[in-house]
C-alpha cells in the first residue's frame, strides 16, 4: 500500500514538471514564431512533442497490469521515452525476476508494423513464412503474432506475442509459460484504451 | 524425253497440291485463332466488364485504344478525369495550432495535442522553407531558375525533415538542381565521407569523387558519366546542401556554380551552429 501511494506521488509530481515544461514550451513557440525567429519557434515545437510524448507513455503506463500471470510488475525498471519525431513514443514494463522473467513494450511507429501487418494481412506471406513455432491469434479482436521459442539449455518455453494496432506495436514477452497463459494475460490489458491514448 | 515431261509434270502436280493443302491449313488454324480470340475476348469482358460488349464495326473484340476506357477498349468502364483543378495547397495555420494543441492538452486529449503541434511544425518549417527559397539567386551560371519546379516539402515532424529545391536550367540541356534539406538521413553518408580523412581515394586512374570546400565549408564532389556532376556540403549539425550539375564543362566550372549559393544564410535560417 505504501510503495502505490509512492508511486501515485511520483506520477503526479513528474506529470507536473511536464504539464509546466509544456507550458514553458508553447509560450516560446509562440513568441519566437511572432517576432520571425521561425527557427527556434521550430525547436520549442520539438521539445513540446517529447513532452507530449512522456505524458503520453505515463498515462499509458497506469492502463498496464501491476501483475502477469504470477509475475509482479519492476515499477522502479519502468521507461517512457518520446523522441518527439517519427518514431515517438516508447513505453517499456518489465515484470519478475529471473529465472523467470516478463515485459510488455509499446512503441508507435515501429518498423517491424509493416512486416508484421503484411503477415496478418495477406495469407500467400504468412503461408510462406509459416513455420512451427509461430501462430497468428486474435486477441481483443486484433490479429496478432505468437512466437513459441524453447530454450535449448533450460528446456523451458518461452513466449512472445506481438499485437499489431494502426501504428503502434504491442509487444507482451513471458518467459516458461504456456499458449494459454500469455492469452489470459493478453486478453486483460485495456488495448483499445492503449491505442485511443497512444495515437 | 517424253518420259522426262511426264515427270516434270507429276513433280508440278505434287508441288500445287502441297501448296494448296498448306494455304488450306493456314486459312484452318487462322480461323481457330480467331475464334479462340473472340472466345477470350468474351470471357475477359465477361469477367471485368460484367456484361457482354457490343463490337462497333464487326471487330471481333481485340480492338485496339478506344479513347477514355484504356488500354484495350474493352472492360474499361471508368471515364478519363479531365476535370477538377487538384489540391489547394493550404499551409497550416501555426497560432491556431498551438491554441488548439494548448486546449487539447487542458483537457488532457495528449494524442490531439500532439496532432495540433505537429501541424503547427509544419507550417514553420514551409514558412523557412519559402524564406530560403526566396533568398537563393535568381540566375546561377547563366541558367535561369525555374520558377514552376520550386518546392517546398516537409514531413512536420523531423525526420525526414525539410527539403527544398530549386532547378536552373538554359534552353538546351544544362541544368543545376539545388536541394537543401534539414534533419537529413544523407547527412550521415555525407559526414562518414569527412571524417573518415578520405578513404578510398584514388592517386591514379578514373576518380569519381572527392573531398574539396565550397566557400570554407568540407564538401564532397562526385562525377557520373550518365547524371553529371553531384557536390554535398554538410552545414552545421543536420542540413546538408547537394546541388547537382548536368552538362556542366569542368569540376570548375561546376564549383564556381556552387559558390554562387550563399550558405552562411541558409544556415542562420535553418538555426545551425
Amino acid at each position: 500500500m505504501k510503495s502505490i501511494n509512492i508511486l501515485a506521488l511520483i506520477l503526479l509530481v513528474s506529470v507536473a514538471a511536464i504539464s509546466q515544461d509544456f507550458d514553458k514550451n508553447i509560450a516560446t513557440a509562440r513568441t519566437t514564431y511572432s517576432s520571425g525567429n521561425l527557427q527556434d519557434s521550430r525547436f520549442a515545437m520539438e521539445q513540446i512533442l517529447r513532452d507530449l510524448d512522456m505524458a503520453i507513455g505515463k498515462e499509458i503506463l497506469k492502463l498496464l497490469p501491476t501483475k502477469i500471470g504470477a509475475l509482479p510488475a519492476v515499477e522502479k525498471d519502468d521507461n517512457v521515452s518520446g523522441t518527439g519525431g517519427a518514431v515517438g513514443l516508447y513505453v517499456n514494463r518489465h515484470y519478475g525476476a529471473d529465472p523467470k522473467r516478463g515485459s510488455i513494450e509499446i512503441m508507435n511507429n515501429s518498423p517491424l508494423i509493416n512486416s508484421l501487418s503484411a503477415i496478418l494481412s495477406m495469407p500467400i506471406i504468412g503461408g510462406m513464412m509459416r513455420d512451427e513455432n509461430q501462430k497468428i491469434i486474435k486477441v481483443q479482436g486484433y490479429k496478432s503474432i505468437l512466437n513459441k521459442n524453447v530454450d535449448s539449455e533450460s528446456g523451458k518455453t518461452n513466449y512472445e506475442l506481438q499485437i499489431p494496432m494502426n501504428n503502434t506495436l504491442l509487444t507482451l514477452k513471458m518467459d516458461d509459460t504456456t499458449e494459454g497463459e500469455i492469452t489470459t494475460t493478453a486478453n486483460a490489458i485495456p488495448l483499445s484504451k492503449i491505442v485511443q491514448i497512444a495515437q | 524425253m517424253k518420259l522426262h515431261n511426264i515427270l516434270i509434270l507429276g513433280a508440278g502436280l505434287c508441288f500445287a497440291s502441297f501448296a494448296n493443302e498448306a494455304q488450306v491449313l493456314n486459312r484452318l488454324k487462322q480461323k481457330v485463332e480467331n475464334k479462340t480470340e473472340q472466345k477470350a475476348g468474351q470471357e475477359i469482358d465477361k469477367l471485368f466488364g460484367g456484361k457482354k460488349k457490343d463490337q462497333p464495326n464487326g471487330q471481333s473484340g481485340q480492338g485496339g485504344a478506344n479513347g477514355a476506357g484504356g488500354i484495350n477498349g474493352s472492360g474499361g468502364n471508368n471515364p478519363a478525369n479531365n476535370a477538377g483543378g487538384g489540391l489547394i495547397s493550404t499551409p497550416p495555420d501555426v497560432k491556431q495550432n498551438l491554441a488548439d494543441a494548448e486546449s487539447a492538452y487542458k483537457k488532457s486529449s495528449y494524442g490531439e495535442a500532439r496532432y495540433s503541434v505537429q501541424q503547427a511544425m509544419l507550417g514553420v518549417e514551409l514558412e523557412i522553407g519559402n524564406k530560403i527559397l526566396k533568398s537563393l539567386p535568381e540566375s546561377i551560371a547563366g541558367l535561369n531558375k525555374d520558377a514552376e519546379s520550386d518546392q517546398v516539402a516537409s514531413a512536420g515532424w523531423g525526420w525526414a525533415g525539410l527539403t527544398i529545391q530549386r532547378e536552373y536550367k538554359d534552353k538546351k540541356d544544362k541544368q543545376l538542381t539545388v536541394t537543401i534539406a534539414n534533419n537529413s538521413v544523407w547527412m550521415a553518408g555525407v559526414n562518414a565521407y569527412l571524417t573518415s580523412g578520405g578513404y578510398a581515394q584514388q592517386t591514379n586512374g578514373e576518380q569519381n569523387w572527392k573531398q574539396t570546400k565550397v566557400k570554407g565549408y568540407r564538401a564532397i564532389i562526385e562525377y557520373n558519366e550518365g547524371s553529371g556532376y553531384k557536390l554535398s556540403v554538410p552545414l552545421g549539425q543536420s542540413s546538408i546542401v547537394v546541388y547537382e550539375g548536368i552538362n556542366f564543362a569542368s569540376e570548375p566550372d561546376m564549383m564556381k556554380a556552387a559558390e554562387a549559393v550563399d550558405l552562411d544564410s541558409i544556415k542562420k535560417e535553418l538555426g545551425e551552429q
